[in-house]
């Protein structure tokens, strides 16, 4: 028959027998624990003043701050530029490349839209509309589908 | 460097680094299988060191020297433990049996223990212990802790702490023998 079990005759260890912890453990700990603790030191320093205020100066502190904030964004954001007008930007694109374009996109140009209605009310202001050659109305046209051109 | 330099030399923050880099040093084994002997797992006790570390850190200017910095840096240590296995029943909802019976299962997972058959039965019964008790069997059985130490450790009396050990020591022999 077995003796029971007594733990004063058992041998005495000065730790369970764990597995050991990975080599260098104890000599990396330190710098790992000053990795974490420095920010932590640093962001205390930095903010100690701060701290030591009463709450309701705190409070004020962070409601200047807080104001401070906006009126500076206010002040240093650049004034809105005026949108240029639709007729300036229009100026700017020549005669050619509009023409081109017109023919190259899928608009859906017709012989009113492009010599008819300026023609007929001679004292419309005729700037906005495009001064397109016959050659270029007729090249135009020879692009339509032949249903739109004669319905 | 004596405990009474470091805390001389922590308080000057030309010197505080150095300071607690040496403290870490001095104290660094003993919090980690201090830790590791109630966690079991490796990679929980240094989460709990470092843990610990950085408590000693942050409080380290206030501490009034009512205590040893050995004994204040043990209660720092066991009150992050107790803490931490009571987190982890509530968090997943476990019973006291069963953070044991888990702790239990990493210890037999863990190699140094292959074939010592008393050993791991010896383990598996501390680990059967109630938190507070197998702290207490600990400090005594594998750090040698004077009872007025563990008194200061865990803010128990020395009576109450004497009988804490006796039971467990029973309920050891008891698990063992069964």
């Amino acid at each position: 028959m077995n003796t029971p079990f007594r733990l004063d005759d058992h041998r005495r260890r000065p730790h369970p027998p764990l597995s050991a912890p990975p080599d260098r453990y104890f000599e990396q700990l330190p710098t790992r624990l000053m990795q974490r603790v420095q920010p932590e030191a640093s962001g205390q320093t930095t903010w100690h003043w701060l701290a030591a205020l009463s709450g309701p100066l705190r409070t004020a502190v962070a409601s200047v701050v807080v104001l401070g904030g906006f009126a500076a964004s206010f002040l240093l954001s650049p004034a809105p530029t005026p949108a240029a007008s639709a007729n300036e930007a229009l100026a700017q694109v020549s005669r050619e490349e509009m023409v081109q374009y017109l023919l190259a996109s899928e608009q859906r140009v017709t012989l009113t839209d492009l010599a008819e209605l300026p023609a007929a009310t001679p004292e419309f202001p005729t700037e906005g509309y495009l001064h397109a050659s016959p050659e270029e109305v007729q090249d135009a046209l020879d692009a339509q589908p032949t249903e739109d051109t004669f319905l | 460097m004596e405990d009474q330099e470091i805390l001389v030399k922590f308080r000057d923050p030309a010197t505080r680094n150095v300071a607690f880099n040496q403290l870490v040093r001095k104290y660094q084994q003993k919090v980690y299988w201090h830790v590791r002997k109630m966690v079991v797992d490796h990679d929980d006790a240094d989460d709990l060191t470092q843990d610990v570390f950085v408590k000693v850190w942050n409080h380290l200017e206030n501490f009034r020297q009512d205590a040893s910095l050995y004994t204040w840096i043990y209660r720092i240590a066991t009150n992050e433990c107790l803490s931490w296995l009571q987190s982890k029943r509530r968090k997943f909802f476990l019973p006291l049996n069963d953070v044991g019976a888990e702790l239990a299962a990493k210890l037999e997972a863990d190699d140094s223990l292959a074939g010592d058959e008393v050993e791991l039965k010896l383990q598996k019964a501390i680990l059967r212990l109630p938190d507070k008790q197998r702290l207490v069997f600990n400090l005594r059985y594998y750090d040698d802790m004077p009872y007025e130490q563990m008194a200061e450790v865990t803010g128990t009396s020395v009576g109450a702490l004497k009988a804490s050990y006796h039971h467990a020591v029973k309920k050891i022999e008891q698990y063992i023998n069964h």
